[in-house]
């Protein structure tokens, strides 16, 4: 049956055009893309008590194959150890007047090794391969760098974000690869005033990125002290840079409002200054914008309020530890991790947010224990959305020592992706019964999924110039 | 070359002798101890183990606050032994290293200590 499958359309390379580099032309030409058949997430080991290697997890969501909802391949790493966590590819819309470049390869960071790994996907797309891995002690070595976050790629060259120096202090810098994944060196000119780093997403026609802001590795990969917040040693700002000068220019200082501010996520719209940010421990979202005189402004649009648990001395923060934009910008999706749901909300109007979705699965607050049979340890974590904005994946593990600490059940029962059919007309979420993959039936033991990404692209990649 | 004995509790009182200079994951693993592991630099606790007898030196290590300091915690990749010590190894010795931080907070004196430099100690 898997042979049949995977000779089959899934595993020839789809969505590369033959006339162009990767991507798409426009957020319009992107969501008119042909339908995911395969998406790929990460999966942990690290830090579970299994001495296997993390792996990329290649799931079937083509509902018309035998092995919908199933794992039809496994690539481990080389070693144990990494806690690989986010993803990018080598290139994006941001080349798709590039004829040379092509969306085939995969970059895995283990955020504790440091290691980066190179995956082939193109050559079949149903079972990736490694290509190459950057050792960790030679980014360390030549760019005083460790902690690797978020991977963008920039035209045909990558940049990816590193939390912490070479001794895991912050606030670390940003990694520069060209497009053979050889070290070129440190990308930024200068971290100016910066304290922390953790994800960005630039919009080069306003020669703007923004990052944001979580902690050192040596303060988050231990787990979360909540006294350490108060002592500083979590982020509370946001940073506007000039891209070309390779310089932050600006900084938001958000407070209370915007303890741990982590992802970032800009319109799809090129022409679009607006863009977003959700604050995890405070639990809110961050609209930013330029505005008619040219100045760059905040403001708080949403605030998830704390929830009253009978166990609890204090009532559960949400913690937003994710956010997304649907292609067309019509749309924000954000989970609240500790308290169980995944919402949506329509952002037509930027600066008035409208919950229009909400679904429960998993959290503290005892909603959605079970999930189309799976009893669930954690809640909705990382999604990745279709780029027609009708299918949202959520898996459910954050990182392995803070899942360790808020869900330690996880252990046994591994982490879980489920489906959320979205409606883009009207607005409106509800889980889909008949898509579940429990990571808690591994080969090798109950693991742990985080982030997921398509063959073709999706909507936490594409970057349009 | 001083060595020292490591007593393994819940790996049926396995024993193996250590170089004193080496961090006792280098030298656990090189005799075919399976030990997680993951920064190899003392800052992300992946690697921590249980001491219940004898003293380390892991003054390199910053991943571990003072209450799991005083739970007998030790990062494995940069502590070396002072002594003959008994270790418990792996997950099953976590159960103390992970609290949920709302429901039990830490006291002043519990939180991890500031970041400093300390002079290299050798390879």
């Amino acid at each position: 049956m898997r042979d049949a499958h995977r000779n089959g359309i899934h595993c020839k390379r789809d969505s590369l055009m033959e006339c162009c580099g990767p991507g798409f032309a426009s957020p319009a030409d992107a969501i008119n893309a042909p339908r995911e058949t395969l998406l790929y997430t990460i999966a942990i080991y690290t830090g579970t008590g299994i001495q296997k290697p993390d792996y990329l997890a290649t799931v079937d969501v083509d509902p018309e194959s035998p092995t919908y909802s199933q794992v039809i391949h496994r690539l481990e790493m080389p070693g144990i150890g990494d806690e690989l966590h986010h993803m990018g590819w080598n290139a994006c819309s941001s080349c798709f007047g590039e004829a040379g470049m092509s969306r085939k390869y995969l970059l895995l960071p283990g955020v504790r090794s440091n290691n980066i790994h190179v995956v082939d996907t193109a050559t079949d797309p149903c079972a990736p391969r490694l290509h190459k891995v950057i050792e960790g002690a030679e980014i360390r070595a030549k760019t005083n760098l460790s902690g690797p976050h978020t991977v963008h790629c920039l035209g045909s060259e990558i940049i990816i974000s590193m939390l912490g120096d070479a001794r895991g202090e912050a606030p670390g810098g940003y990694l520069h690869l060209n497009n053979e994944f050889e070290i070129v060196g440190r990308w930024e000119s200068s971290m100016g005033d910066i304290k922390f780093g953790y994800d960005f997403w630039y919009q080069p026609r306003h020669n703007v990125m923004v990052s944001s802001e979580w902690a050192a590795p040596n303060t988050f990969m231990p787990g979360f002290d909540l006294e350490e917040v108060g002592h500083l040693k979590y982020g509370r700002e946001l940073h506007i840079w000039d891209f070309e000068k390779r310089e932050p220019v600006e900084s938001f200082y958000l407070g209370e409002d915007g303890l741990l501010p982590l992802e970032v996520k800009f319109h799809h719209d090129p022409d679009s200054t607006h863009g977003f940010c959700g604050a995890a421990l405070s639990s809110n979202v961050i609209h930013w914008w330029k505005d008619d005189a040219g100045k760059w402004q905040w403001e708080k649009v949403i605030d998830v309020e704390n929830e009253p648990h009978p166990e609890w001395p204090i009532p559960v923060p949400a913690v937003m530890s994710a956010i997304l934009v649907s292609m067309d910008d019509k749309y924000l999706y954000l989970n609240n991790w500790l308290h169980g749901d995944m919402r949506q909300y329509d952002i037509s109007d930027p600066h008035a947010p409208v919950l229009t979705g909400q679904v429960w699965m998993g959290g503290l607050l005892g909603k959605a224990p079970e999930v189309n049979g799976v009893k669930m340890a954690g809640g909705p974590q990382m999604f990745q959305l279709s780029l027609d904005g009708r299918r949202l994946y959520v898996t459910t593990s954050l990182f392995s020592t803070w899942d360790n600490q808020f869900y330690p059940e996880i252990r046994e029962r591994g982490g879980v992706m489920v489906m959320i059919d979205c409606d883009p007309i009207n607005g409106g979420m509800t889980l889909n019964p008949d898509f579940v993959v429990n990571f808690g039936k591994e080969p090798n033991g109950p693991s742990r999924c985080h982030e997921a990404r398509y063959p073709g692209g999706d909507c936490t990649s594409d970057i349009w110039l | 070359m001083t060595t020292y004995r490591v007593t393994i509790a819940n790996r049926e009182n396995a024993t193996f002798e250590v170089e004193a200079r080496r961090p006792l994951l280098e030298s656990l693993r090189a005799q075919g101890v399976d030990l997680p592991y993951g920064c190899k630099y003392g800052g992300c606790i992946t690697c921590a183990a249980k001491l219940t007898a004898g003293t380390v030196n892991q003054r390199r290590q910053v991943a571990l606050n003072n209450r799991q300091i005083n739970a007998g915690y030790v990062i494995l990749c940069v502590a070396r032994p002072m002594s003959d010590i008994t270790l418990e190894i792996g997950v099953d010795s976590h159960g103390e290293l992970y609290r949920n931080p709302f429901l039990d907070p830490l006291e002043p004196h519990e939180l991890k200590a500031s970041p400093h430099q300390e002079p290299d100690d050798g390879p």
